[in-house]
């Protein structure tokens, strides 16, 4: 074939939409066939620099041997054609001795049968890829057309290796643009920082190939159950490693690699790299982000250079992430403000109410004193048999009435000052139990109790208390129509990190309403037919008072459970309460 | 000291008539007054074993009325009575010697004047 037949088949080749190998292969076999040469090898570079043989024509034999060998830049014939990136030709008779690398054991007695060597750097005016080694039996010179002819054709070869070279690069930085541009979404998305958390970690191990990503964060900066969020399972074999370099990637505030901290041949017989980097904003640590992969993964983009794509991805959610974490606090603060100014409104209202009402109540009094008053001075003047006395009786009720409810009123609204001191809730409940049981009215109520003997004392207005607990215990009473199951229990409880004493009083009485439920609490709400409504809006005025709180779970058709929370006393003091 | 001397002090004239008859019938003499002023008045005019005075009236409250009463005699024995039982009172002022809740029925009243009066 004529050269330009030649290059032109080459050319069409290297353009073809093959394989890289069978590409290099098919050419390296058109090589083989016109130039005469049995051995057509090519040498490309590891991704540690050293020199291997890759590619050989169809017929090679030296193939077999040479490719268990590596060699580094300037060693053997192979290294020094590397280094000096120019064209080596030899016969048998002069190769120097000095390149006897090349006379590996294996080619004893094979090499004899070569008359002439090419050696040419794969290579264009800046990159070298790798290195064309010819082997011809059958010549042994080459005319300069030939040589001129060979660094054409190593040009094109170069050419070809370059271009895959050049798509693996793109390919690797479009999917790290595509893993940013997921990530990306993610961050900017308005999702809880759990949730968005746990799809980082999908994504970035999704994208990478890993067996695992973690990420776990600062303690104080995330006040939440979990600190740590996984995807995958981490390997147990490698769970000490992850913990050591999370530790130095946040203490050393770079990316950070298994290689820094364990020996070499630890590394080579390890079967994952590992990777850590730490999420940081403005030098504060939030957290750090872990990848581990298996070696023998098809994971091109964990490769040398993991400790960089681990540190963008780290520095390129750092800052979402704060975001994200600052939003959900603002949130919290801003519902828990909503939540206060709520409370003040209520409070004011219920303020301006109360005022409203003990001024009402007070000039209602009066009247109702000299209604009273003037129909018992009646009642004593006529005749007890008489049917205008059983009139007298039924006014002289309702004004007993009209004033036992004023007095309520009254005793609600006004501000009660606690005298506290230390109770033991314990013996109360016992107290008052001992109190209504001993009315025949209770003698068909049964009253399970189920103290915690080890409730620590409470500060607290132990009358206001009782008279909470008689309040509850009597609607209890009247719930169940005097035949039922009133459970009591006491115990330790936490709200909001605080110890407080729970008192739980159960009932059978067949709960409330669910539609009513919110109004239990309100002043004047009440499903009695004589009710003031204001025995639940007492008792939770008393235990507000107390820095506790009431509250209810109520099933409907069964039974409802008042459950009163009061600060424990190594956590509220008598000074505080007063 | 059955026939004690009692002024009645009350804005309210129903309350003052209640009060009188009430008392009367326990064989008391009673004399009234409907504020602060005219009752300082009346105890600057005659001698007076007890004063019921309620808490809540126009111009002088009752409490105003206990210190200067007090001031005047501190010996004199005054019942203060209310619609309700919450009143401010600051530490310097006087104290009553008797509290009595304002009620249709009056038993509680009569029970604390005797109590004071030592019937």
């Amino acid at each position: 074939m004529n050269p330009v037949d030649l290059l032109g088949k080459i050319i069409e080749i290297s353009h073809s939409n093959l394989e890289l190998s069978s590409r290099i292969t098919s050419i390296l076999n058109i090589i083989s066939r016109d130039m005469n040469s049995e051995e057509v090898i090519i040498y490309t570079f590891d991704k540690d620099r050293r020199l291997t043989c890759r590619y050989a024509n169809q017929k090679s034999v030296l193939f077999k041997i040479l490719n268990q060998y590596r060699c580094h830049v300037g060693e053997g014939i192979v290294g020094s054609v590397a280094q000096r990136r120019s064209p080596l030709f030899y016969t048998m008779r002069d190769i120097p001795p000095r390149f006897g690398c090349l006379f590996y054991p294996e080619l004893d007695g094979r090499l004899e049968n070569y008359k002439l060597f090419a050696f040419l750097p794969l290579a264009d005016d800046s990159y070298l890829y790798g290195v064309l080694v010819l082997c011809a039996a059958s010549r042994d010179t080459l005319h300069d057309a030939d040589k001129i002819f060979l660094s054409i054709l190593s040009r094109e070869v170069g050419g070809i290796l370059r271009s895959y070279d050049l798509i693996l690069s793109s390919k690797k930085r479009i999917s790290e643009l595509a893993t940013l541009t997921e990530l990306g979404k993610v961050l900017t998305s308005n999702a809880e920082p759990n949730e968005l958390l746990k799809h980082i970690a999908l994504i970035i191990a999704k994208s990478l190939n890993a067996t695992f990503v973690t990420i776990m964060l600062g303690y104080s900066f995330l006040k939440r159950d979990a600190q740590r969020f996984t995807y995958g399972i981490i390997e147990p074999s490698v769970q000490d490693h992850v913990e050591e370099l999370e530790e130095a990637a946040a203490r050393l505030l770079r990316a950070v690699s298994i290689k820094d901290c364990a020996p070499d041949e630890y590394v080579d017989s390890f079967m994952y790299t590992l990777f850590s980097a730490p999420i940081a904003s403005k030098n504060r640590v939030l957290g750090t982000l872990t990848i581990c992969a298996e070696k023998t993964g098809q994971n091109y983009a964990l490769g040398e250079d993991g400790q960089y794509l681990i540190s963008t991805i780290a520095n390129y959610i750092s800052s979402g992430l704060e975001n994200t974490l600052l939003n959900t606090r603002l949130r919290d603060t801003v519902r828990e403000l909503g939540d206060a100014q709520k409370r003040l409104i209520e409070q004011e209202k219920f303020r301006s109410l109360g005022e409203m009402t003990a001024s009402i109540a007070h000039e209602i009094k009066n009247p109702l004193v000299i209604i009273g008053g003037f129909t018992k001075r009646l009642a004593r003047q006529i005749d007890i048999d008489r049917t205008e006395n059983k009139y007298i009786r039924i006014i002289l009720n309702e004004v007993t009435r009209l004033e036992s409810i004023l007095n309520e009123v009254l005793n609600y609204v006004k501000e009660t000052p606690l005298v506290a001191e230390t109770c033991n809730i314990n013996d109360h409940l016992d107290e008052v139990l001992y109190l209504l049981t001993s009315d025949a009215s209770w003698e068909e109520i049964e009253v399970a109790k189920a103290y915690d003997s080890t409730l620590p004392p409470v500060a607290c207005d132990s009358q206001q208390l009782k008279q909470v607990l008689i309040n509850i215990l009597i609607n209890a009473h009247e719930a169940m129509r005097g035949r039922g199951t009133i459970t009591i229990q006491t115990r330790q409880s936490a709200y909001e990190s605080r110890p407080f004493a729970a008192i739980s009083i159960a009932d059978t009485g067949g709960g409330i309403d669910p539609a009513i439920i919110d109004n239990v609490f309100n002043p004047f709400f009440t499903t009695k037919e004589r009710g003031t409504g204001l025995g639940l809006a007492i008792s939770n005025k008393i235990i507000m008072n107390h820095k506790g709180h009431i509250d209810v779970e109520n099933v409907a058709g069964k039974g409802v459970t008042f459950i009163i929370y009061l600060p424990a006393k190594n956590h509220t003091t008598k000074e505080e309460l007063l | 000291m059955k026939n004690a001397r009692i002024l009645v002090v009350d804005d309210e004239e129903n309350i003052r008539l209640l009060f009188k008859e009430e008392l009367e019938e326990e064989g008391f003499e009673i004399d009234l007054a409907s504020n602060g002023i005219e009752a300082l008045d009346k105890l600057r005019g005659g001698h007076f074993d007890l004063v019921v005075l309620d808490i809540k009236m126009p111009g002088m409250d009752g409490i105003q009325a206990l210190n200067e009463i007090k001031n005047a005699n501190k010996n004199q024995p005054v019942i203060l009575c209310s619609a309700y039982g919450e009143f401010k009172q600051d530490l310097s002022s006087w104290v009553s010697d008797g509290y009595v809740v304002k009620s249709a029925d009056t038993r509680e009243l009569k029970q604390t004047i005797k109590n004071i009066l030592g019937i």
